[in-house]
């Protein structure tokens, strides 16, 4: 198991997110941090987040990157998941016609899927590739039972049912919300309980004593495509 | 009949019409037109019956298609239009005046059919409502919306005007310059987002207006040549001013894609590789055979017929030219992930080549419609009176 300070992570992550949770939430930031060193690839994230938030085909809220480094036969494998970055200053929010895509006072960009009018704006604008738009597949098809895919996955802690296309989220955009539905009843992102290589760190950075605040202080954590001035609030440990 | 004062297709036109369509005395147009209408039709409902996910083939690495750049192509011919209609009120009054009408109204059922390709690629159109429940001036897109409505309400106006023979020029002048404004914020759209370099530009507005300039040229030097040739007119009287606009619309295009294809490849940014990706698309088709191939056409002949396959082929080569650049931004994915491709490809489906089909019918038939109604020319019998 994992540990830190000789305690479990997840119990520290957990006691984090208490603590943050006793808290307005306007005194939250919502961050993760991701140790590339500890990422083994197995898509155990990405697994877990379609069961958690019951993505359809083709949408991947939090996919891993695969690369190989090296020329043979010094070669070897290097993976970068990635979830939304809950940008600072996203480019996605200031093109939504609606207001349907928005920064939460917590620093969480959400979609309200009963607002969104589909425009696809929002995903061509997001820098990351990081939005998806629900066109409506069943990983079923056309089979008639699918009782499964239009459960309500919960998300932002509201009843959605995929029924049809004229049911969001359906329609809509969709992307990762850091588990928010799970968050705000004090549980851990689904992707950082089902890390295998317990890569995954989450928890809120405005608690100087919480383990992700520790973690991201490092010198040389980066943050993706950080250039561009949209202030990801994911960081990678290298 | 009348509407506002302004003349719109008699009932017994209309029946007239429809009779000659069932006698098979319609004309090929209005058959291929109507056939079109009825398949584009087809196509737009199966869309809204059955779903994005069993019609459309775009995607999350594609999100824009064919319907988006179709409603781009459209929204550019009516605002070119506009201009043209502008431009030959101020420099050639007398030559434009056989034409103003028509050509005004193209510019109406061109914005019309425009939305029509745009209310099928929205994910929710149902929800069109929040534009004003819930607006944000922060996005072009909601800017494009307000503009596109003042657009379309002050088109309206300028053919009512023309149609009531009081034409006023602050209102020419006015639907000049909010079609400036409504096509250039469609041109900020795209040159507004950052993470996509092929569409990143301050040129993509001025590109839009140039672009409309020269689409809207081909459109109605069609619709004047077809007029001459119906009417008997002097062609190289009338056809002059179309010829010459036409080809400052080239010169404008030439200008416009050669400093956009050149700053793209100089840019150095992650993404912009796109542009050497369509570089050989963009001198060949984009240049020589957008832009140089018409204008050698042009001056190989100014008939009436050669005008009309002239303005077709401009058109024609236009609309790949619009799917070219709304698809083009998405060539090269922004986050490389295991399953995706380094080149991303994107075909559309044959429900989305039919909305383009039902598009362009709207407009031929509207046009043919009102055309047979002799609507057009009850405004030069009143002048001539």
């Amino acid at each position: 198991m994992e540990q830190f300070d000789g305690k479990d992570i997840l119990d520290i992550m957990h006691a984090d997110l208490q603590r943050a949770l006793k808290k307005p939430r306007k005194e939250r930031r919502w961050a993760m941090a991701i140790d590339l060193k500890k990422c083994i690839g197995c898509h155990a994230c990405t697994t877990g987040c379609m069961s958690e938030n019951l993505t359809p085909p083709d949408i991947h809220y939090r996919p891993v990157k695969e690369e190989e480094v090296g020329e043979f036969p010094n070669t070897g494998m290097r993976f970068l998941p990635r979830p939304c970055f809950q940008c600072d200053s996203p480019t996605c929010t200031p093109v939504c016609p609606v207001t349907a895509t928005y920064k939460r006072d917590d620093g969480l960009v959400v979609i309200d899927y009963k607002k969104c009018i589909g425009c696809r704006y929002c995903i061509v604008a997001c820098p990351y590739g990081a939005r998806s738009a629900d066109s409506g597949h069943y990983y079923t098809g056309d089979f008639r039972d699918k009782t499964y895919e239009v459960e309500n996955s919960g998300e932002y802690g509201e009843t959605f049912k995929r029924k049809s296309h004229w049911h969001s989220p359906i329609g809509n955009a969709r992307k990762c919300h850091f588990c928010i539905h799970r968050v705000e009843k004090g549980e851990l992102t689904r992707c950082t309980t089902t890390c295998l290589g317990s890569a995954t760190f989450f928890g809120d950075i405005n608690d100087p004593k919480a383990l992700i605040t520790k973690l991201i202080s490092k010198p040389n954590v980066f943050r993706y495509k950080e250039e561009i001035g949209t202030k990801p609030m994911v960081y990678y440990i290298p | 009949m009348q509407l506002f004062g302004v003349l719109i297709p008699e009932k017994e036109q209309l029946i007239a019409t429809a009779s000659d369509v069932a006698k098979g005395k319609a004309g090929l147009a209005l058959y291929v037109s109507l056939f079109g209408l009825a398949i584009g039709f087809y196509a737009i409902a199966a869309i809204f019956i059955q779903g994005h996910a069993h019609t459309i083939n775009t995607s999350n690495l594609v999100p824009w298609g064919l319907q988006i750049s179709t409603y781009i192509y459209f929204a550019l011919l009516s605002t070119g239009c506009t201009f043209v209609n502008f431009f030959g009120h101020v420099f050639f009054e007398k030559q434009y005046k056989p034409f103003a009408s028509r050509i005004i109204f193209v510019g109406i059922i061109t914005a019309v059919a425009a939305f029509f390709s745009l209310a099928t690629e929205m994910g929710r159109i149902d929800r069109m409502y929040n534009f004003l429940l819930s607006p944000n001036p922060k996005s072009p897109m909601f800017w494009m919306a307000i503009w596109y409505t003042s657009y379309l309400i002050v088109i309206i106006w300028e053919y009512i005007n023309i149609q009531t023979n009081k034409h006023s020029e602050k209102v020419m002048w006015g639907a000049f310059f909010v079609a400036i404004f409504t096509h250039s914020t469609l041109g900020s759209l795209l040159g507004s987002v950052s993470s996509r370099v092929y569409y990143y530009s301050a040129l993509m507005p001025i590109y839009f207006l140039f672009i409309a300039f020269l689409t809207g040229c081909s459109l109605t030097t069609i619709i004047a040549a077809i007029t001459v040739k119906q009417k008997k007119l002097d062609e190289k009287y009338h056809l002059h001013p179309f010829v010459t606009l036409l080809k400052v619309g080239l010169g404008l295009a030439l200008v416009i894609t050669f400093w956009r294809t050149m700053i793209g490849l100089s840019a150095h940014l992650g993404g912009s590789e796109v542009f050497s990706l369509t570089l050989i698309n963009s001198v060949l088709f984009g240049i020589v055979v957008v832009i140089v191939i018409p204008y050698i056409l042009l001056k190989m002949g100014n008939s009436a017929n050669w005008l009309i396959f002239v303005g077709l082929f401009i058109m024609g080569t236009q609309l790949k030219a619009r799917n070219d650049l709304v698809v083009g931004a998405f060539k090269i994915p922004l986050f490389r992930v295991y399953d995706m491709p380094e080149v991303v490809h994107y075909t559309p489906s044959i429900y989305e080549n039919l909305v383009v089909v039902a598009s362009a019918s709207l407009v031929m038939v509207l046009y043919i419609v009102f055309e047979r109604s002799g609507v057009f020319e009850a405004r030069n019998i009143k002048e001539g009176h």
